[in-house]
């Protein structure tokens, strides 16, 4: 479903992501693990092009993202054809991001009628649905500041799962959550992952990532150093650096 | 002192301040409203990441600001007619050129305040596959608007102590009307008295209401 070959990235002369492959099938959560600079966040904001990359090529579903290739040469994409794109992907920030002006139910429907163009009556059915799972059914008339931090989050999953991606990208979603707030997010995550959502989560959550992900990805330095299931990278990792990283983080 | 004041001359030609503020009032709303029209779409392609859409309103809002509004003014009142043939009647160069003027000022209020929405917001819009201009639309301005009102209704206390300005190309609002009268009555401390109490009376309100706006807004933050 996304093929990422070759993949840099650069600000100006300072390179943020370096040579990065990676696949993600149908059904694969993949966990990013890594130190504060790695390039993880930027790498997330690549594939759907939030970032443009500089060399090398995300291909979701076979299509190139945010560029055309046109007799060798690569020109940016028209905004119509990434807006697309990102619609069949959907994103949680660490911030949460919810539209404050709008209810939770408005966020939720949003996307569905402005974007998709689906009714406003079909797009509230579907939108209680997922407030349903999770877990926010009685706060669909309530303004995004009025909840807690662990409320916000799940509505921002809620607002992202209303487009019904194929794809659903996490940027550190737990990050910026008082502890005891964290479960209730990455519950509803895990929910999701069984429900068979391919995934790809920019996480600190290390048991999380132990339990739920099926692949864990460590990056520092713009590289990805070391990749593998989860019982191989946490217990027995081959590469020194992810060995440092882990004692440090798990200790 | 040896001034004799006779403030009955203000009670005997009350009409003529009636008169006057209307006009002021006329000039001060069409150049607000033109200003806006003017200012938002400014405002809006002066963040537009194609240097193209930039280049010309910057250069707009630029020259605008660094010039006076009195010299807008009688430049369009007498240069535009040598220029494109047709003479604009005094009071129609005043709501022209003071919403020109203005409009540069509202530019810049408008770019301040979408700056002011947080970054986020344009990026969880982007994700869910919304265009620049629809995430514009229904995400950022609605949350800008919030923030730009206290300073545009500042900018409309300004139009109107700038109306003013037409009493130099014989426009009839207050300024002008009182001139007149000083010329007919010889009483220019009463009337100018008066005068700056008029504007201090229709300005004030809107500066008040305008502070007390943002102490509100700030106490929601």
């Amino acid at each position: 479903m996304l093929d990422i070959k070759n993949m840099s990235k650069s600000y100006g002369s300072l390179a943020v992501l370096k040579d990065i492959n990676l696949q993600v099938g149908p059904g694969d959560v993949v966990a990013i693990i890594g130190p504060s600079g790695s390039g993880k966040s930027t790498l997330l904001k690549c594939i759907n092009f939030l970032e443009p990359y500089d060399q090398g090529e995300v291909r979701f579903n076979g299509e190139l993202v945010g560029y055309v290739e046109k007799n060798g040469k690569r020109a940016l994409a028209p905004e119509r054809r990434v807006n697309t794109q990102r619609s069949q992907m959907g994103m949680v920030f660490q911030n949460f991001n919810l539209f404050p002006h709008m209810t939770i139910l408005q966020n939720v429907i949003e996307g569905p009628t402005r974007v998709r163009g689906v009714g406003r009556e079909e797009a509230i059915r579907d939108a209680d649905t997922i407030l349903n799972r999770v877990g926010l059914s009685d706060k669909r008339e309530v303004k995004p500041t009025r909840l807690s931090g662990g409320q916000q989050q799940r509505a921002a999953i809620a607002r992202a799962l209303a487009m019904k991606p194929r794809l659903m990208l996490f940027d550190e979603p737990t990050s910026a959550l008082d502890p005891e707030l964290v479960g209730e997010v990455l519950a509803a995550m895990r929910q999701l992952a069984d429900d068979g959502m391919t995934m790809v989560i920019v996480t600190h959550e290390m048991s999380f990532a132990r339990d739920v992900a099926n692949r864990v990805v460590f990056m520092e330095g713009g590289y990805i150093v070391e990749e593998g299931p989860p019982q191989q990278v946490f217990s027995s990792p081959s590469n020194a650096r992810t060995r440092e990283f882990l004692a440090r983080v798990l200790n | 002192m040896d001034y004799n004041w006779q403030f009955h001359v203000i009670y005997d030609y009350w009409p003529v301040f009636a008169r006057g503020a209307m006009v002021t009032l006329q000039i001060t709303l069409g150049a607000t409203l033109l200003g806006l029209l003017i200012g938002l779409p400014s405002g809006i392609a002066r963040m537009a990441k194609s240097a193209w859409w930039r280049m010309p309103f910057s250069c707009y809002v630029e020259f605008i600001r660094a010039t006076p509004a009195l010299v807008q003014i009688v430049w369009i009142y007498y240069c535009f007619p040598i220029l494109f043939g047709f003479q604009l009647d005094a009071m129609t160069t005043m709501v022209v050129a003071l919403g020109i003027h203005s409009g540069a000022y509202i530019a810049e209020i408008v770019r301040a305040g979408i700056n002011a929405v947080d970054k986020g917001q344009f990026m969880a819009a982007r994700s869910i596959g919304m265009s620049y201009l629809l995430t514009l639309r229904r995400i950022i301005l609605p949350q800008a608007g919030q923030k730009m009102i206290p300073p545009l209704i500042n900018e409309f206390a300004n139009l109107m102590k700038l109306s003013t300005l037409g009493s130099m190309i014989a426009v009839y609002e207050l300024l002008q009307e009182s001139n007149n009268l000083i010329a007919s009555t010889y009483r220019p401390m009463e009337i100018y008295t008066f005068l700056a109490l008029v504007f201090f009376a229709i300005t004030f309100p809107w500066i008040w209401l305008s502070r007390r706006l943002e102490i509100r807004m700030q106490r929601h933050a």
